[in-house]
């Protein structure tokens, strides 16, 4: 396989995993700042709003490597700036225990999209990718952080918990595909 | 020019070409036999039926060489000169691998026809763009003078344009065969490359939806002083030079437009925002 075929693939490797994760961490950011909409002034407020602030800074990160490595950012965004919100909101209307399980749903299936992307890295050239493979391992750290937070703070009882967990992860999963994609 | 295979996944086999081609041949044929065979060998063909759909995936789209990249490139490189004598053809093509020694089958390579003459040169202008564009911002660097945008991107599309007057007589032809629907993607493809560039060296930072909206106003741009270019019989090409200022101005005054209806919205939903919890209060249902 030439240079110039292997180059491109990883190029393309590359802009995808940084394409979606600007994206996710985006729909992250808009999920809480929909759930504090909601729920900013009871006493869960300040622990979504930590959590907030984690997701901004991984936000920002991904801005930055979308410029550094001329990626194109998904043409969905203004989508998912809006769904992100809806879902965040929606959700939170549910209560305490119906925000932390979206956020519960959500992070899982973040944390395991990141170590699937670490392992793409990990095979393509672990070398080269050791920068971005610290940093996604890193922010699934702080996703699963977020995860086991949810957790504590009675997501499972949640109205409808195994069926809301599913509806969200599922469409996790869609956005994650189409942003890869578009 | 090869995109098409490069979004496929490369085969570990990377003896293609005639040689590859040859082994492919014999090894469908062995595929044939173990088909009709003994049992015990079906049920192990099942088994190993993945691979061989694999196998047989790989030889049919195999990815092309170094050394088969290099030939095509050196062809169409000798057909250029060729364009205006046959057009944007496969007799250019043919009358280029001639030029070079080569037999006139060489054309069977280029599948496409003009198209892929049309291409080399579209990708071979937009590398010489690129780093005419880092020479540009390197001596700016070293002068440590800020880059003005506007005037910038004028000579950025200024200079990719004139690349095309040499060939201009033939142009339209060129242009009739990008739009093409197998040839298309390639183009649209090309012309992102063009905008995508000149937005990077001119200093872009934007990492939303601007990103979208400066290159598809940008290609606009392009795309229209492109047309006006090919009728235009002015001096030096002036009055093309003109249309791209002002197909420029309007970009930016459309910006200012933008941004000034952006702020108007912030504003009155910040007037509705407060209208509601007005209404809130006005009802009781505040919680505070």
């Amino acid at each position: 396989i030439s240079q110039r075929a292997k180059d491109e693939k990883t190029r393309k490797l590359l802009s995808r995993i940084i394409r979606v994760d600007q994206a996710g961490e985006l729909g992250a950011d808009r999920i809480y700042a929909g759930q504090i909409a909601v729920l900013g002034n009871t006493p869960v407020g300040p622990i979504i709003q930590e959590m907030k602030e984690q997701e901004q800074e991984h936000l920002e990160t991904f801005n930055k490597l979308i410029v550094e490595k001329r990626v194109r950012p998904t043409a969905l965004l203004p989508l998912w700036n809006i769904a992100g919100f809806a879902l965040g909101a929606g959700t939170a209307l549910l209560g305490k225990e119906g925000a932390m399980a979206c956020t519960v749903a959500v992070e899982s299936v973040i944390g395991e999209h990141y170590n699937s992307q670490i392992r793409d890295l990990m095979e393509d050239d672990p070398e080269k990718h050791k920068e971005l493979i610290k940093k996604l391992s890193k922010f699934r750290d702080d996703e699963l952080h977020h995860h086991d937070t949810g957790l504590e703070h009675d997501a499972e009882k949640a109205p409808m918990y195994d069926a809301l967990s599913q509806v969200i992860k599922v469409g996790c999963i869609g956005a994650i595909w189409l942003s890869e994609r578009i | 020019m090869c995109t098409s295979t490069g979004d496929r996944n490369p085969p570990q086999d990377t003896s293609s070409g005639p040689g590859g081609s040859a082994s492919s041949q014999a090894s469908n044929e062995g595929y044939n036999t173990q088909r009709t065979g003994q049992g015990a060998q079906y049920t192990d063909e099942l088994n190993n039926s993945e691979d061989l759909v694999n196998e047989v995936e790989e030889e049919e789209m195999p990815e092309e060489t170094e050394e088969e990249y290099q030939t095509k490139q050196a062809v169409l490189k000798a057909s250029l000169p060729f364009v205006h004598q046959y057009g944007w053809t496969k007799k250019a093509i043919v009358a280029g691998a001639e030029s070079l020694g080569m037999p006139p089958m060489v054309h069977g390579m280029f599948p496409r026809g003009g198209a892929e003459l049309v291409f080399y040169f579209y990708e071979e202008s937009n590398k010489e763009l690129e780093s005419y564009l880092k020479q540009n911002v390197k001596e700016s660097k070293e002068k440590d003078e800020k880059i003005k945008t506007g005037p910038f991107i004028h000579d950025a599309i200024e200079t990719r344009l004139r690349m095309i007057i040499p060939y201009i007589d033939k142009w339209p032809q060129a242009m009739a065969i990008q739009t093409l629907p197998q040839n298309a993607v390639q183009s649209w493809t090309n012309l992102s490359r063009v905008v995508d560039d000149i937005w990077f060296y001119a200093g872009d930072k934007s990492n939303d939806f601007n990103w979208y909206t400066k290159r598809v106003s940008l290609a606009a741009v392009y795309k229209s002083t492109e047309i006006y270019l090919i009728q235009d019989r002015s001096e030096d090409y002036t009055d093309t030079w003109n249309f791209l200022e002002n197909r420029l101005e309007d970009v930016v005054s459309a910006g200012h437009l933008a941004r000034n209806l952006q702020e108007t919205n912030t504003v009155l939903s910040e007037g509705a925002k407060g209208f509601c919890v007005m209404t809130r209060n006005l009802l009781g249902m505040n919680n505070r």
